[in-house]
């Protein structure tokens, strides 16, 4: 079953100051099936962001249509959770109130919602943070944060545009084999905007490569899991696959 | 040497213990020159009292109950007119700080009347509401109302944009955005803006009430003058700073840091 489809996705923005349109989103048509990882990589600038603030809802398409489970998008909605590179944690509430904060926003009861985000924290293996508050707390856990808090609220896609660009590189690798435990434990379908191909290869069940805002190509990764870097970096298969991306995305 | 280090350290932990050793310490010199200056007959002490004259006017003024009723009138006044503030002004920056044409229709009407001082518009309220509690009640509305706007605008601003958008992939209402994002966001800024109003407020009431006050601590003041009596004139003054100093000092600073450094909005 599709939770995500993108029919002749477009998107222009008006220059005030040109007078002008610019032409961020062609075309883009992408099927996302029911708890699939689909990677998004390609050059700066061509429509990654733009397509992510689609699908959540932050900004209008110009044409096209952007469905889940068959429902036309309007607007930002609790079935699509986001990831973001500013962490986009609330600084006055607590670690356990910020994983809470979407079944809040159902109306879920204090002690339940409590029960859930506790849950979801020792997934991230942060139950020891439920009452700090986010500013003390490293890059790297404040983004572990940021993912539970979107998956404790049951979304039908997880969008993250570049959830990792802005911790270290020893972190990174962390919190990518994390994710993919987490995601084979969970099953959630997955949007996950990169600029780093290896990242992008290493994440997912397929790769979509863009170029000027179209869909250039799209290569499906069939690495066995549980991955960890470890065994991987030597791996024929992810390495081939990477170099191949990477070319598609150097010629895009 | 070793003594002096010695009364220094002594100095500091006393301070630290009692905070209030380091307000009063540094009024000693003060209140000492002027007792110099009262007492060693240079001006007559009708014409340049000293601090034991006013202590004393102080006692008899408390003990006949007028220094505290102007007190509260003054108060009251203020608190009046800062509510009312605080109503209109944080509804308003946050309108402005969250919508652009907003912005871009109120930013430069509110920068031009904010350009207007408040007692500026005493001729014209005179004229409109005579002597009386409209006029005062409007001087200081007007006063405390631009530094809240302005201030709420810059927290409203200084608010992520990524936060509003997390509140509202996890399913919050527009409604829920502003109190549970827009509103704590923009706090600290908010206090801030209040803490200014309030102090701009004060000093605005107290001139107010010298031009159309029948009482409150400004009208004690310039009705003392009246009278020739300096010490009340004195007096007012010391009460004047001593409050507006317990109140922005022992209430209003602490409220400030607390919020913004508990959240690491502000680096302390
Ligand atoms: N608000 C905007 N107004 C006008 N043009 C915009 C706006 N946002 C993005 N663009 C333009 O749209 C195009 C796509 O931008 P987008 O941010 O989606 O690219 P991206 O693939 O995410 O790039 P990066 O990899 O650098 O993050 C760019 O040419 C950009 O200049
Ligand atoms: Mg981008």
């Amino acid at each position: 079953m599709k939770t995500l489809s993108l029919k002749n996705l477009r998107k222009t923005y008006f220059d005030p100051y040109a007078g002008s349109q610019v032409t961020a989103v062609q075309d883009v048509s992408l099927d996302v099936e029911q708890g699939e990882f689909v990677s998004v990589v390609g050059p700066s600038g061509c429509g990654k962001t733009t397509i992510l603030n689609m699908i959540a809802g932050f900004i209008p398409y110009t044409g096209g249509e952007i469905l889940i489970d068959g429902n036309l998008v309007k607007g930002p909605g609790p079935d699509r959770g986001v990831v973001f590179q500013s962490f986009a944690l609330f600084p006055w509430k607590t670690v356990l109130e910020n994983v809470g904060f979407g079944p809040k926003m159902r109306g879920v009861p204090k002690d339940e919602r409590d029960r859930t985000a506790r849950e979801y924290l020792a997934l991230a293996g942060l139950s020891h943070a439920a009452d700090r508050y986010p500013n003390e707390l490293s890059g790297g856990m404040q983004q572990r944060v940021g993912v539970v808090r979107a998956l404790a609220n049951n979304p039908a896609v997880l969008l993250m545009d570049e959830p990792f660009a802005s911790v270290d590189a020893q972190t990174r690798m962390t919190l990518q084999e994390e994710l993919t435990r987490i995601w084979q434990e969970r099953k959630p379908t997955v949007i996950f905007i990169t600029h780093d191909v290896a990242e992008a290869v290493f994440l997912a069940n397929r790769v979509v490569v863009l170029s000027k805002g179209r869909v250039l190509d799209q290569i499906k990764v069939d690495l066995p899991r549980p991955r960890v870097w470890d065994q991987l970096i030597e791996d024929e298969t992810f390495k081939r696959l990477s170099a191949q991306v990477l070319q598609m995305v150097r010629a895009a | 040497m070793n003594i002096a280090l010695k009364f220094w350290s002594g100095y500091v932990r006393a301070t630290h213990r009692w905070p209030i050793i380091a307000t009063i310490v540094p009024f000693i010199p003060v209140v000492a020159i002027w007792s110099i200056v009262a007492n060693s007959g240079m001006f007559p002490r009708a014409f340049f009292p000293a601090p034991v004259d006013v202590m004393r006017s102080f006692i008899s003024l408390t003990y006949k109950g007028i220094l505290p009723d102007y007190l509260q009138d003054s108060l009251i006044r203020l608190l009046f007119g800062a509510a009312i503030g605080v109503a209109l002004g944080i509804p308003l920056g946050i309108l402005i700080g969250s919508s652009r044409l907003a912005h871009r229709i109120c930013w430069p009407v509110l920068l031009f009347f904010q350009a207007i001082g408040d007692i500026a518009w005493l001729p014209i309220l005179l004229i409109w509401f005579g002597f009386g509690l409209t006029t005062m009640t409007f001087v200081i509305v007007y006063t405390v109302l631009f530094p809240i706007v302005l201030s709420t605008v810059l927290g409203v601003q200084s608010v992520h944009r990524d936060l509003a958008r997390a509140a509202q992939s996890l399913g919050a209402s527009p409604m829920r955005v502003l109190w549970e994002v827009t509103l704590p966001g923009a706090l600290p800024n908010i206090i801030t803006g209040l803490r200014n109003g309030l102090g701009y407020g004060w000093r605005a009431l107290i001139a107010v009430e010298i031009i159309v006050g029948t009482s409150g601590i400004g009208f004690m003041m310039f009705d003392a003058r009246r009278a020739g009596s300096t010490v009340e004139i004195l007096l007012g003054m010391i009460v004047l700073g001593t409050l507006w100093y317990i109140v922005d000092a022992w209430i209003l600073a602490p409220i400030e840091r607390a919020t913004g450094q508990r959240w690491g909005l502000v680096t302390s």
